[in-house]
């Protein structure tokens, strides 16, 4: 790969070569740089700038003026009020009276962590490899005693635990259901196109039609389902009332465009292992269920376990679905990071709306980056 | 008709390659004269490739010069140094026809199309694949295919041809019968040329010069026959010929040659504790067991056609002798060889020298 | 083992067994047969009811719609245009005449929206047919997005597949410096962006100028690349506030220019990813011939490479479209009129004081969806040979 053009120097043309400059061989000289400057220049200004702009934004309280924007520094009062302050609870959730449950579960979680990490100390991790351990394991125990604290304390979750709901539960769903569609459609089956493209299609559907398709069709009153929420009694019933009900409505709208993403790529993928393999199985007796746990399966773990980060890092940005289906109702029950940064936004808190959004950022990072380093690294290690 | 032109020469001058902390060649220094067809022989991962892409400047090398027409081109761009080259994959563009693929280079030279096409049709006629213009690559058999690279090698009049293992992609008769044709294009066009290869019959074949590489380093740069008949080293001897020299592991005491139950006398003096007798197979004779001057059991016969080829073991060496095609014997025989006297090789077995 | 074990004979199994037994190897049993095809035609019916529901809505009145749920056109309801009616003939921009001076301006608004902000883009008709201008947006933007995207990922791509970079740690470091002190010299200190954004790059060239050669660490092609395809864990919402903010100070805010290119921000990493797997497993002695040939790089990208990546770049390219096409977020921002794209016209369907116009909304999620679900099937057929898979084996 090495070629000579790196170490082409101007003045080295070769006495004997009658060779001018032209504009056309300065430009081929600094193609390398041409090549990559436009994507790292974009990527510069309207991605890295930005984020870090919205650093000065979360750590201000910002105002219009006449001039334009008036920034005044306040430290980290922003992500305070999200911890501590006016907002912990739309943000946190109510965590003020923890349960006993609660209280077990996040000790059992922190033990666990603290094992977890002695452990990995004991096998002679790297300090870099450790502080990356302690960073993913404080996340854990965090957000186990968030859970203790809400869910099994009785009391209401903020949108952090909300959006890691629709991240953990959706990829989950949507990995078990996406995988057996391929499994199924990767079987000696009559009509496997059709219903590959078919199944294709709600992937490319644009998030916001999923979203009033769906609120549509499971319309109590005017839905197509009527009848049937009639007969069970629920015609008084609204979506936007349960907190339960609607978070897995917005769920049930994720998973409908997401499984086939999974789909069609875990279908690939078992498509390409080796023919042979599977033939020697059937050979020897081995049933579909077999060949797939026995044979298969062990071969496509890389794929599967990047498909999953994949989709978890998109899963993190949800925001059109619960703003369509449910507005974030009822109260805040299914609005995400995103959501409510937008909102915030709207009601001209920059400060906060930047704030939770790189909060968000902070979440989706730890979680992505522990995911890849301890599953996909892993998997990907042990094929090699 | 392509006109003969006059070659340039190409000088390495100290060539050194390093991959990180692998040594790929050492000091390579050879220096082929204008028109002439060298040929890099040496084994898998000897270097050879990497030599030739230092010459082409697709590699840099790590210290050393190259030369080519007397020019210093070692930090020059590839395209400048006016050298083509015929990849062991041919690398043709899949997306051309073969008439797009051979006017390439000339395209990127800006040539009018009118000129280019003529010339096109030239090399295109020059290697027999006229009627094959319009195709593209993957609708060509394997011979084809390698006489479209030529036609693109040779369609832009280099000063030099670079040959990677051009044939190894072809079976065993077409090879035959493709380097004769490289042969004869290679005379009258009278281009330098540096070929690649790991085989030796293609580089007996085909070379006026051989240059022999072993990890790295250059072990012989000779004609042909001078490095079948006079080898440099334990190392060329052993690489040329088929079947290879045979070896007897011994002591060379006062110009004579002693290993177990055997002792040869030689033209060469000294005496060395350690020392390796080498002698082709077709300057053994096999003889009644009390006359030749190594003894031994037949370990294996093998009737190749045109003569059969007797393995006699000897000591810890197995000797291989050409015998002819009528010779009979059972295996476990005890049987005696006789050596053509001036047709007798002594290396020093510690370093792998000639004994002279 | 006991010979019942093997039974030859198929009259000798029992009835279980013949149910439960693949007839063949490569084939399924009958049971398995069953519980397949109707686990396959049970989510077929999932992923299509939406999608009908939405399609008939589309052609029902406000009576259909709120008189409760009417399933089949022409036997449970009579379908009727009127929800396309409120879009075009009750549209009193929606003539032919309008669109048609539309057309002229685009023509000279094509070049200019690419000049933007320094030409400035001819006002369009001022009042069009709304589905016409939200439909005509989004193709404008998804196309130059796309074409955009696509452009400048693959260079990027190429380059990292086959140059080395060699960028110094070091003067990284410092253009984080840097842009940090400009971001805060700005917003606090109240300097101009233009001002300090030209001493901050001034500075940096020569600070690495001066000092780069001192700097030991440097990146490589892999720090780059996981640097690139890692922006798009990046959520939407950190970046949007201050790209707000900076297309507000150089007026790119509701144009087609200021979306085209976050939209091609935002899916760069994707079409780096995908594009980067095609040229790393192209054989480089190709390359390596049109070089020695006298090939310029980028004769050799634009002859060579992408010839060869041809299916591989059609995929991306229609997957970028589709996400683009989609795109939501950024238009809600970015665009508040004369920009407005589909999804924003949708989504405007909500607001109304009658709550929802089903009848009205589903019509324009039909002209949305329909484009794309013909762009589905075609990328399906790529993904099924297999097109995009190289990425994702890592
Ligand atoms: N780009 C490279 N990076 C690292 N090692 C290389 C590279 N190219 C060649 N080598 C090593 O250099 C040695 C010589 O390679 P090569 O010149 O291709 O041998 P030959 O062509 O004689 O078979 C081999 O051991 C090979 O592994
Ligand atoms: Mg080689």
């Amino acid at each position: 790969m090495a070629v000579a053009n790196e170490t082409y120097q101007p003045g080295t043309t070769p006495a004997g070569l009658a060779f001018r400059e032209s504009w056309a061989e300065w430009f081929d000289r600094h193609s390398r740089t041409f090549f990559i400057a436009p994507a790292v220049t974009l990527i510069l200004i309207f991605a890295i700038f930005p984020t870090f702009y919205s650093i000065v934004f979360a750590l201000s309280r910002v105002r219009f003026s006449a001039t334009g924007l008036r920034f005044r520094f306040v430290w980290f009062d922003n992500f305070l009020a999200q911890f501590s302050g006016n907002e912990q609870t739309h943000f946190l959730g109510r965590t003020t009276e923890i349960g006993i449950f609660g209280a077990i579960f996040a000790l059992a979680c922190l033990i666990a962590a603290l094992w977890w990490l002695y452990k990995s100390y004991r096998n002679g991790a790297t300090w870099v490899g450790m502080t990356g351990r302690v960073i993913s394991a404080a996340m854990f125990v965090f957000v186990a005693f968030l859970l203790g604290a809400t869910l099994l304390s009785g009391n209401p979750w903020g949108t952090l635990l909300t959006t890691l709901f629709y991240v953990i539960v959706g990829c989950t769903l949507q990995f078990i259901i996406g995988t057996a569609l391929a499994f199924l459609c990767s079987q000696p089956i009559a009509g496997k196109s059709f219903f590959r493209v078919l199944f294709f299609i709600p992937l490319m559907i644009t998030p916001l039609g999923v979203g009033y398709a769906f609120k549509m069709v499971l319309d109590i009153t005017k839905g197509p389902l009527q009848p049937l929420w009639d007969y069970v009694g629920l015609q008084n019933w609204a979506w936007s009332t349960d907190a339960w009900a609607a978070r897995w409505f917005v769920i049930l709208g994720d998973s409908w465009q997401w499984i086939p993403f999974i789909f069609i790529v875990m279908l690939a993928a078992l498509e390409t292992v080796p023919k042979d393999h599977v033939e020697a199985a059937q050979v020897d007796g081995a049933s579909s269920i077999q060949i797939f746990r026995e044979i298969t399966w062990p071969q496509i773990v890389p794929v599967a376990v990047t498909v999953i980060l994949i989709r978890m890092i998109e899963a993190f940005k949800i925001v059109d679905l619960p703003n369509i289906m449910t507005s974030g109702g009822p109260g805040i029950a299914t609005e995400s990071m995103t959501l409510h940064s937008y909102f915030l936004w709207r009601a001209n808190d920059m400060g906060s709306s930047a704030a939770v959004a790189y909060l968000l950022l902070i979440l989706t990072v730890v979680v992505c980056a522990s995911f890849f380093n301890y599953v996909v690294l892993g998997q990907l290690r042990k094929v090699k | 008709m392509v006109s003969a032109t006059t070659g340039v020469p190409v000088n390495f001058e100290g060539i050194e390659k390093s991959f990180g902390a692998v040594r790929v060649l050492e000091e390579l220094s050879l220096k082929v004269a204008p028109g002439e067809f060298l040929v890099l022989l040496g084994a898998s991962g000897s270097g050879k490739t990497t030599a030739l892409r230092i010459l082409a400047g697709l590699e840099t090398a790590s210290s050393g010069r190259v030369l080519i027409g007397g020019r210093d081109v070692t930090d020059i761009l590839p395209k400048y140094r006016d050298v083509s080259m015929v990849f062991q994959s041919y690398a043709l563009y899949p997306h051309k026809t073969v008439a797009e693929n051979i006017g390439f280079p000339l395209k990127v030279r800006k040539v009018p199309t009118a000129e280019r096409d003529v010339a096109v049709k030239e090399a295109a006629s020059q290697v027999q694949i006229d009627m094959l213009l319009d195709r593209y690559p993957r609708q060509l058999s394997g011979g084809q295919r390698q006489r479209v690279a030529l036609a693109r090698a040779m369609v832009r009049r280099p000063s030099v041809f670079l040959m990677d293992e051009p044939l190894s992609n072809l079976d065993a008769k077409l090879r035959g019968h493709m380097r004769a044709e490289l042969k004869h294009m290679q005379s009258t066009l009278g281009t330098t040329t540096i070929y690649v290869t790991h085989d030796q019959i293609e580089a007996m074949t085909l070379a006026h010069r051989v240059a022999i590489l072993e990890k790295g380093v250059l072990q012989q740069l000779d004609t042909p026959a001078k490095i079948y008949n006079d080898p440099a080293n334990l190392f060329v001897a052993q690489f040329i010929g088929s079947p290879p020299m045979n070896v007897v592991h011994g002591s060379l005491e006062a110009s004579a040659f002693k290993t177990t139950g055997a002792s040869v006398s030689l033209p060469v003096s000294g005496s060395i504790a350690k020392a390796i007798l080498g002698v082709r197979p077709e300057d053994c004779a096999v003889v009644a067991p009390s006359k030749g001057n190594i003894r031994g059991e037949i370990y294996a016969v093998e009737l190749i056609g045109d003569h059969t080829l007797v393995t006699v073991k000897t000591g810890a060496d197995m000797l291989t002798v050409k015998a002819s095609k009528e010779f009979s014997g059972a295996i476990g025989e005890n049987i005696g060889i006789s050596v053509v006297k001036d047709r007798l090789f002594v290396f020093d077995a510690a370093t792998g020298a000639r004994v002279r | 083992m006991s010979d019942t074990a093997f039974r030859f004979d198929k009259a000798e199994r029992s009835l279980m067994e013949r149910l439960f037994e693949p007839p063949a190897v490569g084939r399924m049993s009958p049971v398995a047969k069953v519980v397949a095809y109707s686990l396959l035609v049970f989510w077929a019916i999932f992923v299509i009811f939406p999608i009908y529901w939405v399609v008939i809505t589309a052609f029902k009145d406000a009576a259909a719609v709120n008189q409760g749920p009417f399933y089949i056109p022409f036997v449970d309801f009579q379908p009727n245009l009127d929800a396309w009616r409120v879009h075009i003939s009750s549209d009193p921009y929606c003539d032919v005449y309008a669109i048609g001076r539309q057309f002229v301006l685009y023509a000279y608004n094509s070049v200019a929206f690419i000049l933007s902000p320094v030409v400035s883009i001819q006002p369009m008709e001022p009042q069009i047919c709304k589905l016409y201008l939200a439909f005509s947006n989004s193709l404008v933007i998804g196309i130059a997005a796309t074409a955009l995207c696509v452009t400048i990922g693959s260079m990027a791509a190429y380059a990292l597949a086959r140059v080395q970079y060699k960028p110094k740690f070091g003067n990284v470091v410092v253009f984080v410096v840097l842009t940090l002190l400009m971001i805060v010299a700005t917003s606090y200190a109240g300097i101009p962006w233009y001002f300090s954004a030209a001493v901050a790059l001034a500075l940096f060239f020569l600070l690495a100028r001066a000092f780069g050669k001192h700097f030991k660490a440097s990146l490589s092609n892999g720090d780059i690349l996981f640097w690139m395809i890692s922006q798009r864990i990046l959520p939407p919402i950190v970046v949007i506030i201050p790209v707000y903010m900076m297309f507000q100070s150089v007026g790119l805010l509701d144009t087609h220019l200021g979306l085209i290119i976050i939209y091609a921000v935002a899916n760069l990493p994707i079409v780096v990813w995908l594009m980067h797997d095609f040229f790393a497993s192209l054989p480089i002695e190709l390359e390596e011939s049109a070089q020695l040939d006298g090939c310029t790089r980028f004769g050799i990208f634009w002859e060579i490479v992408l010839p060869l990546t041809r299916p591989g770049l059609a995929a991306t390219t229609l997957l970028t479209l589709i996400l683009n096409w989609n795109e939501y977020l950024f238009a809600v921002f970015l665009s508040t009129s004369k920009a407005q794209t589909m999804p924003i016209m949708v989504a405007a369907k909500n607001a109304g004081e009658k709550g929802i116009l089903w009848w009205e909304m589903c019509a324009v999620i039909v002209v949305m969806i329909i484009p794309v679900i013909i762009m589905a099937i075609i990328l399906q057929r790529f993904i099924s040979k297999g097109v995009l898979m190289g990425a994702v084996k890592g």
